[in-house]
């Protein structure tokens, strides 16, 4: 993995809502750069700006002004469906509140990605099983949400964000709705599969210790970046 | 991809049993509707042509008064000369190319037996009669010439007169009353059904004409002259030879017109089927609009799905769905739920039809290119209907879409 190289980079992002007196800028001008493999936190206040800027990462959303590129293309002046593909082949996402589709089982929850991709039946399933070992879920394939436990829908859901080998995983408060074990053993997953898999990951959280986990820590606040610290290298031992 | 979406839809519509149910119901009954009534609508068609040719579809019919003009069959003259039994007369001796020859006038007369009593078609006529009408008996004997010609009370009766009367006897030799006379049944009519119009063509006395016209018409008049044309005339040829006698014998000078009309059966026949097909396709249309009423149904229940699913469709968008996985995934749901509503309404409308086939004695004749219209049509209704629920899913922002509660 061409480690370094910058994945995204945000240049003078402004992203306003409203009409004139109203106008509200969430994201005022930001210059940002993610380098691939990296895992970075991203802190802030709620309407600092944060959730804004990761949709706008994750390619959901588009800046009002300035320009996101993601992997070296616009991804700032990409149409609806451009912005899908580029969600289906590069990003994952994982979300506070698991997101899995309901009476469905793991399996097939993980499978979905794939059928936007056009992946045959067979291999899907294969695919998927083997993402759901990765998360340590063998033998709960056939479970649906309602039989799995919060911290093991959240395994589910990082299954089916890594399943299509993604370049980048968004996670939106991954541990929000989970207690102290169950936030470790996943903070835990995905620091195995950022080293494993070079697996870039831009994570929101509002939990110091969580974001302790990341090597690099960004805070928002008022639509700018207020700070970006790296953690220091620890001495190998 | 196709097989997939169509499991999806399956597996949805599974989800809510009850409330795919309630929707299906709506396009159920419009094709249920539209099925009975076409396939009821065609046996009927072809009971009433059936009908027609059983009474003689190489039957003319002559009655007094002005042909049928564009005013309708009620077009009559005021002042009409009945037809006479020297018209009758003339027919028999100068018309060639006619098998039967036969004269009829009817009432509807109540008929008394014991303490029962039925009001029947009574029908005074001669012995050429059955022949005229390819009638045959089950029992007895028809009139003899003498009986005709004096006016005996004697009378044949139709299965139905049986069955009130004298239940499956024997209703040979028994005595029932007419409009005050007497009259001694010989013989009984072989059954013929209802007419395709509900006309139950069994409930009939059949007398000699005399006594008819003595006893209960009052009258010596004929009402109407059946003639059928033998094997190898057809009926087009007989119609103006019969014409020309009776001009001669009711002294119709060439300046005037015909003051009696010449039916031909087959004409009849296709007047009757062309009525019966013009109000199938009406009540066809009728049923149509419950169609129309059960696609707005899958409509609703679709722009309800859509809301409900609204964090499902965030969700297929965020991980990479294009607008048209989501716009064809509920276009398909709706066009599943409405394709298995026309079936489970095809199956429900030929019962119906089925049913109805026994029940009014029509055939049963479901037509294939009716039954796939159905299914395109119900495939067409949930396509139309769901388009817009479905382009509504597929629109949805996925940051909205996930945010949705």
């Amino acid at each position: 993995m061409a480690a370094g190289a910058a994945l995204i980079t945000f240049d003078k992002v402004w992203k306003s809502y409203g009409q004139g007196e109203a106008k509200v800028h969430a994201l005022a001008g930001v210059d940002l750069a993610i380098r691939r493999g990296e895992f970075v936190a991203i802190m802030g206040p709620s309407g600092s700006g944060k959730s804004t800027a990761m949709n706008i990462i994750g390619c959901l959303d588009t800046p009002t002004a300035g320009t996101y590129s993601f992997m070296g293309i616009d991804a700032g002046r990409l149409d609806r469906n451009r912005r899908a593909m580029l969600r289906n082949l590069y990003v994952g996402f994982v979300f506070q509140g698991y997101n899995l589709l309901a009476r469905t089982t793991a399996a097939e929850n993980v499978e979905l990605p794939l059928i936007y991709r056009g992946v045959a039946a067979r291999e899907r399933r294969d695919l998927a099983m083997q993402a759901l070992a990765e998360v340590g879920l063998v033998g709960r394939e056939h479970h649906t949400p309602a039989e799995l436990s919060g911290g093991q829908q959240q395994r589910v859901a990082i299954a089916r964000a890594i399943v299509t080998r993604p370049t980048l995983l968004v996670a939106d408060e991954p541990t929000g709705n989970l207690d102290t074990a169950r936030t470790h053993e996943i903070m835990e997953l995905l620091t195995r599969l950022n080293k494993e898999l070079g697996l870039t990951i831009a994570m929101v959280t509002h939990e110091a210790d969580v974001a302790d986990y990341a090597e690099r820590t960004i805070r928002f606040l008022d639509g700018h970046v207020a700070s970006d610290s790296r953690k220091l290298e620890i001495a190998q031992p | 991809m196709i097989w997939e979406t169509v499991r999806l839809s399956l597996r949805s519509i599974r989800r809510n049993v009850l409330r795919s149910f309630l929707t299906l119901l709506g396009i159920v009954i419009g094709v249920a509707a539209v099925i009975a009534m076409l396939t009821i609508g065609s046996g009927t068609t072809q009971k009433v042509k059936a009908d027609i040719s059983k009474l003689g579809s190489n039957l003319l019919v002559v009655r007094s008064g002005r042909p049928a003009g564009p005013g309708g069959p009620g077009g009559l003259d005021q002042v009409v000369r009945p037809l006479a039994e020297k018209e009758l007369a003339a027919l028999v001796a100068h018309l060639t190319g006619a098998r039967a020859i036969s004269p009829a006038s009817q009432k509807q007369v109540r008929v008394i037996f014991g303490t029962e009593s039925l009001t029947s078609g009574v029908t005074g006529t001669d012995s050429a009669y059955l022949d005229a009408r390819d009638w045959k008996l089950v029992s007895g004997r028809p009139f003899s010439d003498s009986e005709t010609r004096s006016g005996t009370g004697v009378c044949l009766i139709g299965e139905t007169v049986r069955q009130q009367f004298f239940g499956a006897g024997d209703p040979e030799g028994e005595i029932i009353r007419v409009n005050r006379t007497s009259c001694k049944i010989i013989g009984l009519l072989e059954p013929k059904g209802y007419t395709g119009f509900g006309q139950d063509q069994d409930n009939v006395v059949l007398m000699p004409l005399h006594a008819y016209q003595r006893r209960i018409a009052g009258n010596r008049d004929i009402d109407n002259i059946y003639i059928a044309a033998d094997d190898r005339t057809p009926t087009s040829e007989l119609q103006p030879r019969v014409e020309d006698i009776l001009r001669d014998a009711r002294r119709i000078t060439p300046d005037r017109e015909s003051d009696f009309a010449i039916r031909d059966m087959t004409q009849i026949a296709d007047a009757m089927a062309s009525a019966t097909t013009t109000m199938t396709g009406m009540l066809g249309a009728v049923a149509g609009v419950s169609l129309l009423v059960g696609g707005i149904g899958i409509m609703n229940i679709m722009l309800v799905s859509v809301t409900e699913r609204t964090r499902e469709i965030g969700i297929r968008l965020a991980i990479g769905a294009h607008e048209k996985h989501i716009l064809i995934q509920f276009l398909a749901e709706a066009t599943v739920l409405s394709l298995l509503g026309g079936i489970i309404g095809i199956l429900i409308g030929l019962a119906l039809a089925g049913l109805a086939a026994v029940t009014l004695t029509i055939p049963f004749a479901p037509s294939p290119a009716v039954i796939l219209l159905a299914v395109g049509f119900s495939a067409l209704i949930g396509m139309v209907f769901g388009f817009f629920p479905a382009l509504r899913g597929a629109r949805l922002d996925p940051i909205d879409a996930l945010r949705h509660e």
